[in-house]
């Protein structure tokens, strides 16, 4: 029988533990909309707040360390 | 980028008008909302295919390319034809301004962006978004680094003209901001209206009904003819010109004869 690709075709460890760093600047994300809902409108915002935490902070961490 | 302009592009200079915003002194919000979002006289066009059609004109002739054009016109469609769903509709063959509505689910911009918002994620929109996030997730390789590298970026010089300011990594999380996005905010949305307001869920066909929800005519029998005889006129130019395209690229003399 053959297997459905999506099953197939696993992601590597590398791509889950990048997916996983997604994961919890979502949950940030969320929690923060949830109780200030202002922060949920603009997709602008939600673009700006993801380079913030899965770019610009990654990237300055790396170069101080 | 430009499909997602595309999606956003016939919300993006009016929803703040509908729900209204307060400028210092000033209120400033539409008379009616619904009118001024879906109708016309009002903005209700940009709902419409025909606009689709002639940004995507403008991006082909004023950019010179046709994957703008292309990937604008579908998000755009994608958007208009979405919002049919709900129980107001979109002018979508505009100028002929009937509502083209199936109203799945409630229809309630005019009652202001919190309780819009409330009643969007209790009905049956709420599932359609659900329905979207979860072929994302299954389509995840769409959202790879390497995916991204070998088709996205080659394909679209937004992307090599922002990379003279920014790294690729950078590039790469604007890329998926579009999904993070979409994804985070129907779950947020999803939370602060049942976890923490207690809005009940209402995935009846028209839901929620607990909301006042605007609604449009029912077509009659003669628009519905009508409707029916701009698709298949659509149908049959889109297969005439696949028929032609066919002769013109195959020579063989039986290339055209779809059998």
């Amino acid at each position: 029988m053959r297997v459905p690709g999506v099953i197939r075709d696993r992601p590597s460890k590398r791509q889950l533990a990048v997916f996983a760093g997604y994961v919890i600047a979502a949950a940030v994300y969320v929690t923060v909309g949830v109780f200030y809902t202002d922060f949920l409108l603009s997709v602008f915002v939600g673009a700006a707040y993801l380079l913030l935490v899965a770019w610009l902070v990654p990237a300055g961490v790396r170069r101080v360390f | 980028m430009p499909l997602l302009l595309g999606s956003y592009a016939p919300d993006l200079m009016s929803k703040w008008f509908v729900y209204g915003i307060h400028i210092g002194g000033w209120d400033l919000k539409a008379s009616d909302p619904v009118q001024f979002h879906r109708g016309w006289p009002g903005v209700g066009f940009t709902h419409s295919l025909l606009y689709g059609v002639v940004i995507a004109l403008l991006f082909w002739r004023l950019l010179g390319s046709k994957t703008w054009a292309i990937s604008f016109l579908i998000g755009q469609w994608a958007h208009a034809i979405t919002d049919t769903g709900d129980t107001v509709g979109t002018m979508l063959f505009f100028p002929w301004t009937i509502h083209i509505h199936f109203g799945a689910w409630a229809y309630a911009g005019q009652t202001g962006r919190v309780t819009d918002a409330a009643a969007y994620f209790s009905g049956l929109g709420s599932v359609w978004d659900a329905v979207w996030i979860v072929y994302g997730i299954f389509s995840w390789r769409v959202l790879t680094r390497s995916y991204f590298e070998q088709h996205v970026f080659t394909a679209d010089q937004f992307w090599s003209r922002a990379n003279k300011y920014l790294p690729m990594a950078a590039l790469l999380v604007v890329y998926r901001a579009a999904f993070f996005y979409g994804t985070s905010r129907w779950i947020a949305w999803t939370l602060w209206a049942h976890a923490v307001h207690h809005y009940p869920y209402d995935l009846s066909w028209g839901g929620p009904h607990w909301v006042h929800a605007a609604h449009s005519k029912s077509l009659s029998w003669l628009q519905l003819v009508g409707v029916a005889a701009i698709i298949a006129a659509v149908a049959a130019a889109a297969y005439a010109s696949r028929l032609m395209f066919a002769r013109r690229g195959d020579p063989r003399p039986d290339a055209a004869d779809p059998q």
